[in-house]
């Protein structure tokens, strides 16, 4: 088993390193130790604002939340299985024509992703507070239990996420059944308030049985059980739930729907014949459902926050509608990226079809797909949260935002965008780009009562930069992303 | 008049260099074959001059258009089938030439897809999304995608592996058909007894150049066939 779980290191590192360079897929890890410094650094003035258990408790949900991105073996293998990529294949088929079993390089693969994610983020996040030691007074053995309790958390998201998924290669009304339990756990957590979310997390519930919170004791040993234990049996689930054989989905008999789709899109012009593929190819990979749980969830999870800041901790912050508009605009990347997860794209090689057509042409799914729904949740929280008044300032937010946010993206990322964001160079511009004009909004949109004629001024002037921004953006894909090809 | 010219290509991948130097002359009208040990740089050239890649050094002309400038234009005017078969996974067979066939502006469309799908028996294959087609069924189907718009010169590679002998024979004859009609094919093939009854002329690569060219009988000179004088030169090279 070892030398198997060398190879798919080297194969994930090998993988990695192509998206940019060796010495830049190196940097991610340089640059989380730095960010987790900088944390470490500022972090007596925001736990002002923020209980040290709160704080600790975000950071076990974000290495839960994490793990559960990262464990999805259940469709990455089934993806991998089915080679729709490209002319790329992956040590995870081999037992195609070896004698060895898919239960076999599917663990390896878990172990993979466990090591190399842990090296890649909590180490370096763990190296970062270390080093801020000297400033913060931390004690070693604070972090130490940190970085134990923030593994257990990222493991069992991991574990879960690898048996829901490869639950969903066997029965998806079984898939469904869980999804709808996990959820039912978290609601019944911060909606019903009946559980509470140590019990969701035994990362959590070890880590406040550890210092500084408690001395050592038999509420870590048995929390840390407890974790070791719910990894372990979705591990094992999710091993026995991987066929021996497998056997892609066969579909059936599709009814001709491209020619109908063409036909209805004539306001698409050039981009036609390429869009209709793109609805066609989103339907049939089921990538809509993914996409709109993938946009919905972050929502919901957003209301929830906002909510629970405002009505569990009583923070008076003024989240109203302004604020939501900028929100739904950012998550719209987690789209894009979807779009381009699709297939394989080696076919248009061979078509007199450039690179910056086919990213035009994925923008224009992007937006035909999410106007609708962006708009439908923006209206909806406004008319929930009794803000109505607002609305005619946070769609116009909205709109600008998401298009901004995508166009970047596209600009920053072209056809890859997955691949591109662990290229340390492209994820600083995109932090920078991202995360200025969102903040910018946000911060201006807790001063809409305050101080309305100014802030809207503001909020204004923010979206014509934005706009001014799209458009170079938008204009420069050609120049970017003309000379490069689809087999790249 | 010459279709495609190559001076002094080259094709570097970091250290590694997969063309070094080709020169390369095909006429209208000629079926032209490309042989070569693997990695001798067979299908990187034939991406190079369809504008599927860039060169490092050197110039192309394809129907008079440079493919490192205008790779659009070039593959707008030719068909190619590439060495692997991959099709959309999620377009059924009959989708994906109307998908080809709208892109490429292709004139009365559905008696075009009809006429492929029957060339090569794909119409049970119709409805099936790309995904669940076999091997040589894709095969068939992305040699249906590039002879659509009846270009005047085609860019093959490997367009036999995979095929049954029956669609294999009925291949061979559409070629040469199509190449005494006038029009040009340039082929990469392994399958050197094919490409001896097929072709007009033959280049072969070995290490990223071109170390013979010619008729096949230049090619062959003293031996039997074009197998022997394959394995004598590149051979000679070892």
């Amino acid at each position: 088993m070892s030398y198997l779980v060398r190879l798919m290191l080297k194969e994930e590192y090998r993988m990695h390193s192509t998206y940019s360079s060796r010495r830049m897929f190196l940097m991610f890890p340089v640059i989380v130790t730095l960010f987790s410094f900088a944390i470490g650094v500022t972090s007596q003035r925001l736990l002002e604002a923020t209980p040290l258990s709160e704080a600790i408790m975000f950071l076990h949900l974000s290495a839960f939340l994490y793990g559960l991105g990262v464990g999805a073996f259940g469709f990455l293998g089934a993806q991998y299985l089915e080679r729709r990529h490209g002319q790329r294949n992956y040590v995870v088929t081999m037992p195609a024509i070896l004698p060895m079993s898919f239960r076999r390089t599917f663990l390896g693969m878990y172990v993979r992703d466990a090591l190399f994610y842990i090296a890649l983020v909590l180490l370096p996040m763990v190296i970062g507070l270390t080093l801020s030691v000297p400033f913060t007074g931390f004690r070693l053995t604070s972090i130490g239990f940190l970085f134990l309790a923030a593994i257990v958390s990222f493991l069992v998201g991991m574990s879960l996420s690898f048996l829901v998924s490869t639950l969903y290669m066997r029965s998806r009304l079984a898939f469904g059944v869980a999804v709808g339990a996990i959820a039912a756990a978290f609601a019944a957590y911060g909606l019903f308030h009946i559980l509470p979310i140590e019990t969701i997390l035994p990362g959590l519930a070890m880590h406040y049985g550890l210092p500084p919170f408690a001395q050592p004791g038999t509420q870590a040993l048995v929390a840390g059980l407890a974790g070791g234990g719910l990894i372990a049996a979705c591990v094992a689930g999710a091993l026995l739930l991987v066929p021996d054989q497998y056997e892609p989905r066969s579909a059936p008999a599709e009814a001709e729907a491209l020619p109908g789709i063409d036909a209805r899109l004539g306001i698409a012009r050039e981009y036609r014949i390429l869009l209709a593929k793109e609805f066609v190819d989103l339907k049939r990979s089921g990538t809509v459902a993914k996409m709109f749980f993938s946009f919905v969830t972050p929502l919901i999870f957003l209301s929830f926050t906002a909510w629970f800041v405002r009505n569990g901790l009583r923070v008076p912050v003024g989240f109203n509608s302004v604020f939501y508009g900028a929100m739904v605009g950012f998550f719209g990347v987690l789209l894009y990226n979807w779009l381009n997860n699709v297939d394989a794209m080696d076919y248009y090689a061979t078509l007199p079809v450039s690179v910056p057509t086919v990213i035009r042409t994925k923008l224009l799914a992007f937006l035909v797909l999410t106007t609708g729904i962006s708009t439908a949740f923006v209206v909806g929280v406004s008319a929930l949260n009794n803000d109505m008044r607002l609305l005619w300032l946070a769609l116009p937010v909205m709109f600008i935002t998401s298009v901004y946010m995508v166009v970047m993206t596209a600009y920053l990322t072209g056809l890859r965008t997955n691949s591109f964001l662990f290229d340390p160079a492209v994820l600083a511009q995109f932090s920078v780009l991202a995360i200025l004009p969102d903040l910018g909004l946000t911060i201006l949109s807790f001063t809409v009562d305050r101080d309305p004629v100014y802030t809207v001024g503001g909020i204004i002037l923010v979206l014509v930069v934005l706009t001014a921004a799209t458009m170079v953006l938008y204009r420069g894909i050609d120049g970017k992303w003309g000379r490069h090809e689809f087999t790249e | 008049m010459k279709v495609i010219e190559a001076h002094g290509l080259v094709k570097r991948y970091g250290p590694v260099t997969a063309l070094d130097g080709v020169d390369l002359e095909v006429d209208s009208g000629e079926f032209f074959g490309l042989a070569g040990p693997n990695g001798a740089g067979k299908t990187t050239l034939l991406r190079i001059l369809t504008g599927q890649l860039a060169p490092t050094g050197g110039e192309a002309r394809v129907l008079g258009i440079d493919p490192a400038r205008q790779p659009l234009r070039v593959k707008a005017a030719v068909g190619i089938v590439p060495e692997v078969e991959s099709p959309p996974s999620y377009l059924t067979a009959s989708e994906y030439l109307y998908f080809v066939g709208r892109v490429r502006q292709v004139p009365r469309l559905q008696e075009a897809i009809d006429r492929w799908l029957r060339f090569f028996d794909l119409e049970e294959a119709r409805t099936t999304i790309c995904r669940d087609l076999s091997k040589g069924t894709r095969q068939k189907l992305m040699l249906a995608a590039a002879f659509i718009h009846g270009p005047d010169l085609l860019f093959m590679d490997e367009p036999f592996i995979n095929l049954d002998p029956i669609h294999q024979r009925r291949l061979k004859d559409f070629l040469l058909e199509y190449s005494a009609a006038g029009h040009t094919v340039f082929m990469c093939s392994h399958l050197l007894e094919i490409a001896e009854k097929l072709c007009d002329r033959v280049a072969i690569i070995d290490g990223g150049k071109i170390i013979a060219q010619g008729s096949i009988a230049e090619v062959r000179r003293e031996d039997r066939d074009l197998e022997t004088a394959f394995l004598r030169l590149v051979g000679e090279r070892r």
